[in-house]
């Protein structure tokens, strides 16, 4: 951990300074992580893509504001991500009167094979699903801890709690969560 | 170490194994039997997160194409000078408060002295803010380097304690009269000592002020007695004191 946050201390300083090269490897280095924080929100995986970049191009306008001494960079990234994450589903509450259908028209260009696309989305509709049944703060502190594989310490500066707190609340998500996938395999 | 802090130990360390693939669910409980009916439900979601992780991930190649485009997002965004650099930093409510809250919170302290001030100069003897007033006329003292300003201001303070003390009796403050007395005698000693250092220097500097305050002194003694005809008997020692101690400021001058 200390070695990829002095990686970081050094790229942001570069990219503070305008190098867009070492902003690209901060990139290549977070982007997963978020891409699965914002994908095990969101109902498509070209959304998750776009925010994605979104996010890193806000993160990149916001740059001269971030300063070092507070929360780590990934941190700032995650605050930006969720913050996107409102904002999206601002704008698709007020297109909620397209089809689902319509919404996903403009999924025709990913270099998916129909066949993988369809397997691919059944297996993300489960996580969403499963996922979605739990309480805000729960699916939050499950995304963060393991589908983007942060630290207690990381968690709780993004969801501004102590990390005893998100120890206990990550505790009681995961009862949550089989308790979750026993009662939808029931259902199946 | 009590079993519940044990199991918490066991699902803290025990993750990044699940995640990457290196331990199972089974292989898990087999190590710790004691713990498996506690363990099994958070471990099983564990695991079943770890399977979800997989079908979360970003599709092959996209993270090296999105970064490409990012970059020449970047590069085409307007660059930036040190100026707008420096005030991005802070938004532009970030910026009021900034320059905002100094200025509230100097207006707002020297509003506090300028009464604190006011209230002392105005303190008699006997209020809380008395020995303030007299610590303010000694900065004003101590920060007075000319010798004929200094003079004015030894004579202007020891109108005031004239003033005091006249209160004093006015209030009915009886007992505080004495005190007054005395510290009316050391003013004018310091008013007279002062005069001397002057005319020492400078005869004719000091002779228009020697002949004002001898005026003011001569004004004082009248107006102590009036004071005196008119007041209770009680205060008499009290103003009697002043009332010697002006006289022998007059005879000094003289």
């Amino acid at each position: 951990m200390p070695a990829r946050l002095d990686k970081d201390h050094e790229l942001i300083k570069r990219a503070q300074r305008g190098d867009t090269h070492a902003f690209g490897e901060l990139y290549e280095c977070h982007a997963p992580a978020i891409f699965r924080y914002l994908y095990a929100h969101l109902g498509s995986q070209m959304d998750a893509e776009d925010l994605t970049g979104e996010v890193f191009l806000k993160a990149w306008q916001s740059l001269p504001k971030y300063t070092q001494r507070g929360a780590p960079f990934l941190a700032f990234l995650f605050r930006i991500a969720r913050n996107a994450l409102v904002d999206h589903y601002r704008q698709a509450h007020r297109q909620e009167s397209k089809s689902p259908e319509e919404l996903d028209a403009y999924k025709d260009g990913s270099k998916l094979e129909p066949i993988d696309q369809i397997g691919n989305q059944m297996e993300h509709q489960h996580i969403l699903k499963v996922l979605g049944n739990l309480r805000p703060d729960y699916q939050s502190v499950l995304t963060l801890r393991f589908i983007s594989e942060l630290s207690p310490e990381e968690t709780a500066q993004i969801m501004q709690r102590s990390v005893g707190a998100i120890r206990v609340l990550q505790h009681r998500a995961l009862f949550a969560l089989r308790r979750e996938l026993g009662t939808i395999g029931q259902d199946d | 170490m009590t079993k519940k802090r044990h199991i918490n130990q066991i699902i803290e360390s025990l993750p990044p194994a699940i995640m990457s693939g290196q331990e199972t669910v089974d292989s898990i409980l087999q190590k710790y039997p004691q713990e498996s009916e506690q363990l099994r439900p958070q471990l099983e979601s564990i695991s079943w997160l770890a399977e979800a992780k997989k079908g979360l991930e970003p599709r092959q190649g996209f993270i090296a194409s999105s970064r490409k485009y990012l970059q020449q997002q970047i590069e085409i965004l307007p660059r930036l000078n040190y100026w707008q650099r420096l005030f991005k930093r802070f938004t532009p409510q970030r910026w009021v408060f900034n320059i905002a809250a100094p200025i509230i919170v100097v207006v707002m302290l020297a509003l506090v002295l300028n009464s604190l001030i006011l209230t002392a100069r105005l303190s008699i003897p006997g209020d809380p803010f008395y020995s303030t007033k007299l610590v303010i006329e000694d900065v004003q003292l101590a920060t007075t380097y000319d010798p004929v300003d200094k003079l004015d201001l030894y004579i202007e303070f020891s109108r005031e304690r004239t003033t005091e003390f006249v209160e004093l009796v006015l209030d009915g403050d009886y007992e505080l009269l004495p005190a007054a007395a005395n510290r009316m005698e050391t003013e004018l000693i310091a008013s007279l000592n002062a005069i001397n250092n002057v005319s020492e220097q400078n005869s004719k500097t000091a002779l228009p002020v020697v002949g004002s305050f001898q005026r003011t002194l001569s004004n004082e003694v009248s107006m102590l007695n009036i004071l005196k005809s008119t007041s209770p008997i009680s205060a008499y020692p009290g103003i009697e004191l002043a009332i010697e101690v002006v006289k022998s400021g007059v005879m000094a001058l003289r």
